[in-house]
């Protein structure tokens, strides 16, 4: 059964992999913390697999569930 | 790249515990913030002196009132026969005229207006209470027992109220016995009059009612050898409440105490037991008398205080309550709470095994400088609670490591990469070793030069020189195994030397080093004043303010020293507000900058706004900060050498110049060659990123690894809005991500820096 993804970015053709010279894609991905995991859906390279967290992501969400963790 | 200290699990179930809870009820009762005030702690009905007086400041005599009846149910009679021992026992009485306030409870008495009795739950008791006889007590106790909602029901001998109340409070002025008059008609209790109180009529009607109440005399009349147990107001024999008084207050006590026995009595439990603290208690509360002004009590005319004249009165209350600590840490004022009651919560926070730690940023917030201890009159010690919990924290694997890494890695950063012990050129140990602290050398390099070719000129014996940290990071951020190593390697490095005499440069290190007993520790504002100032040395040629460090906190020889070197130099030293042993911490203090930067930045502002600058500090961090609010602040040593290391670095000039300071002199004094760490490739930055950089705490050599991992790797990404490539790499616990564009081939120019401690994946299916 697939997981539910706690958190969806849709590149939306607007990011480039540069190495594989292809559209990132939503994909598949994983955060890992303080052995907790969390599945998402972000933008992701279909060829070698680069997952792209942005910044908004990295400084909103990402952190307050990384304090949270903290605190745990 | 492996990560230099391990980032915690998520499951800690065991619990090892650092401070036992006695230890931490003794600290806790340090704290007096909670004793009640003096003239509340003299009352034995335990008035809300404080709040009544608020009240009455305020005009709100309706409130008051409502406070007074919560203790008295005849508030004319207790205001007009109480003995008051609040008045002696107010703080005021030391300076002047302690508060009238047995004059400002009869005007809260004659002016408050009552509140409707009772309310929507009030509902009436099934136990019905009988009290014979007539008097004081007896009247009290009718008051106290219906305003606990029993039906009562008063046999006496007296024609009507009016006698009665007369017989009880002959002492009533006429005014006052018209308007306890109309209140003892209001309330709900059944008066039966012209009855005989005898033991035959005792007998018929005791069967009727559940709680037994008499008065003194009417107790004898039914049982001659009837006594009074004065803790409980009975005569246990018979179950009867009984009692007098020696004064208006002592009886009110009485019929208070009488009627909680009731209470008791009614639920069928025993009266001696669980009944609280009851009557006057001793206060250990702490008064600041300082700013105490109006000491003349306002002059109550015969008919007493007036509306206006009990407020004025009421004014001059002090408001008891200790708040010394509250009034000089930003930090407690940032939570809002007495160190008491955040010690406890503190405490608490460390014995949960599975839950949320909602106190971890409080408990790393405190820059454990050790002023609340200082200004506290009984010696709350909140940087012992907070420093104990956070190694507790860390022995039980609850800490995280996200508050604490940077400033964990800077440490190591100090003693490995930028690390330098060396003896002095010509010697194989030296007689002194200077050590001039990790921030010395990060924020004034040159300063730190110029004082070691100094000393080890002037000094005879040989002066080695050791940059790197003392340890006090580690020990702040509560890591006992890290700090352990850290002074293992310190002394063996120490040993090396010749175990020489350590010339500290601040003095934090120098509290840190001098807890080893083996080690004798001087500071060098000690051997400036033995050798006297070297030439050129110049002082500020208007006048300065002086900042305390913490670290020298309780050590009045080094204070001295700082003033007169400060003074030899010529400068002209203004005290700012709470100097010396009570001055505030800059905010780098227990790694609070690094934990919550917003207290850290209240505690800095707090210190700037005791005095004007410019500012003389004596340790590099307090220099470094406040130069960083924008203040004009110099070093001692700056000026005792004439360096001026001018704004205040980022965190990678930071580093940057601990390299470069350790590169410099190993080449000038020791011919050693350092391996040059320049990228192979051009990075310029945008303002914009090195601003957003230093806040968000990302080095420069953390966007070069990331740019070569880059290169090595070819991924990163395009973004087509924004034209950016953004690369990232894993480095220890964090992933950095590098906005930048192109300049040719190995040119790239920064415009943004991020990262997050959380790992990212691909995730199958």
């Amino acid at each position: 059964m697939d997981e539910r993804s706690y958190y969806t970015i849709d590149p939306e053709g607007k990011l480039k992999c540069l190495k594989c010279g292809v559209p990132l894609e939503k994909g598949k991905a994983k955060f890992l913390y303080l052995d907790n995991g969390f599945p998402v859906e972000l933008p992701v390279c279909p060829k070698c697999g680069f997952v792209y967290v942005p910044e908004s992501l990295a400084l909103g969400k990402v952190l307050s569930v990384e304090k949270a963790l903290e605190d745990k | 790249m492996k990560s230099r200290i391990p980032e915690r699990g998520s499951t800690h179930v065991y619990n090892v515990s650092k401070i036992s809870k006695e230890e931490i009820d003794s600290m806790v009762e340090r704290c007096v913030y909670e004793q009640p005030p003096f003239c509340n702690a003299a009352c034995p009905l335990r008035l809300d002196t404080r709040a009544l007086l608020k009240a009455v400041a305020a005009g709100n005599f309706k409130k008051a009132l409502q406070l007074y009846e919560k203790i008295a149910p005849f508030p004319l009679i207790l205001s007009q026969g109480c003995e008051a021992p609040c008045e002696a026992k107010c703080r005021l009485c030391e300076r002047g005229d302690g508060i009238a306030i047995r004059a400002i409870e009869s005007a809260v008495a004659r002016f408050g207006e009552q509140s409707k009795l009772g309310g929507v739950f009030r509902s009436t008791k099934k136990q019905k209470a009988a009290i014979f006889g007539s008097g004081l007590f007896a009247l009290f106790l009718a008051g106290e027992l219906e305003k606990k909602m029993y039906p009562v029901t008063v046999f006496c001998a007296e024609p009507d109220e009016e006698m009665y109340l007369r017989g009880a409070a002959p002492f009533l002025d006429d005014a006052a016995f018209t308007l306890e008059l109309k209140r003892l008609k209001r309330k709900e209790i059944r008066f039966v009059f012209g009855c005989e109180i005898t033991a035959e009529f005792f007998r018929q009607k005791r069967e009727e009612y559940q709680i037994l109440g008499a008065s003194e005399a009417a107790a004898k009349t039914f049982f001659p050898v009837a006594e009074c147990t004065p803790d409980v107001m009975l005569y246990e024999k018979e179950n009867l409440i009984m009692g007098s008084g020696s004064g208006v207050m002592d009886t009110a006590f009485g019929a208070k105490k009488a009627a909680l026995t009731a209470d008791r009595l009614a639920q069928n439990l025993d009266p001696r037991n669980t009944r609280g603290r009851e009557g006057a208690v001793e206060s250990k509360l702490y008064t600041d008398l300082s700013q105490a002004e109006a000491l003349t009590r306002v002059p109550i005319p015969p008919e007493g205080y007036s509306r206006d004249q009990a407020m004025e009165e009421a004014r001059r209350c002090l408001q008891c309550r200790c708040e010394e600590c509250l009034k000089t840490c930003a930090y407690l004022r940032h939570y809002g709470k007495h160190p008491g009651l955040l010690a406890r919560e503190i405490y608490n926070n460390t014995q949960i095994i599975m839950g949320d730690h909602q106190l971890n940023k409080p408990m790393n917030s405190c820059a454990l400088c050790g002023q609340c201890t200082a200004v506290c009159p009984n010696g709350m010690d909140m940087a012992r609670v907070c420093h104990m919990a956070r190694e507790n924290m860390v022995a039980t694997d609850k800490m995280a490591l996200a508050p604490h890494e940077f400033a964990l890695l800077d440490m190591l950063f100090s003693n490995e990469e930028a690390f330098l012990s060396r003896p002095q050129p010509g010697f194989e140990t030296c007689r002194y070793v200077f050590f001039p602290g990790c921030q010395a050398s990060a924020v004034a390099p040159e300063t730190v030069r110029a004082a070691w070719e100094d000393l080890s000129t002037r000094l005879e014996g040989g002066v080695a020189l050791m940059l790197g940290c003392c340890g006090a990071i580690a020990d702040w951020a509560g890591r006992r195994e890290i700090y352990d190593h850290t002074k293992a390697f310190l002394d063996a490095e120490l040993s090396k030397l010749g175990d020489p005499i350590v010339i500290a440069g601040c003095p934090t290190c120098a509290k840190q080093l001098r807890s080893r007993e083996s080690l004798e520790v001087i500071g060098i504002w000690d051997i400036l004043l033995q050798l006297g100032l070297p030439v050129g040395a110049k002082g500020l040629d208007r006048p300065a303010a002086l900042h305390d460090a913490c670290g020298a906190r309780g050590d009045s020889v080094t204070q001295n020293a700082i003033r007169s070197l400060a003074k030899q130099l010529g400068c002209d030293l203004k005290e700012p507000k709470d100097a010396l042993d009570r001055a505030p911490c800059c905010g780098y203090g227990g790694l609070a900058g690094y934990a919550n930067p917003e207290v850290a930045a209240e505690l800095t502002e707090q210190c700037i706004e005791r005095g004007e600058g410019p500012w003389i500090t004596y340790c590099m961090a307090c220099r470094d900060r406040f130069a960083r609010a924008g203040q004009e602040t110099h070093h001692l040593l700056e000026l005792v050498y004439g360096k001026d290391a001018q704004d205040a670095p980022d965190i990678s000039e930071k580093r940057r110049n601990r390299r470069a300071l350790k590169r410099d002199l190993l080449l000038e004094y020791w011919n050693e060659e350092t391996k040059g760490m320049e990228p192979e490739f051009k990075i310029t930055y945008t303002l914009e990123a090195r601003e957003m950089m230093d806040q968000r705490m990302i080095l420069t050599e953390d966007v070069e690894n990331v740019l070569r991992a880059m290169r090595k790797t070819g991924e990163a990404v395009l973004d087509g809005e924004s034209g950016l490539i953004i690369a990232r790499a894993r480095l220890g616990n964090t992933t950095f991500w590098v906005g930048f564009t192109e300049e040719g081939a190995d040119a790239y120019i920064v415009h943004r820096a991020y990262s997050h401690r959380m790992q990212v994946v691909r995730r199958q299916g």
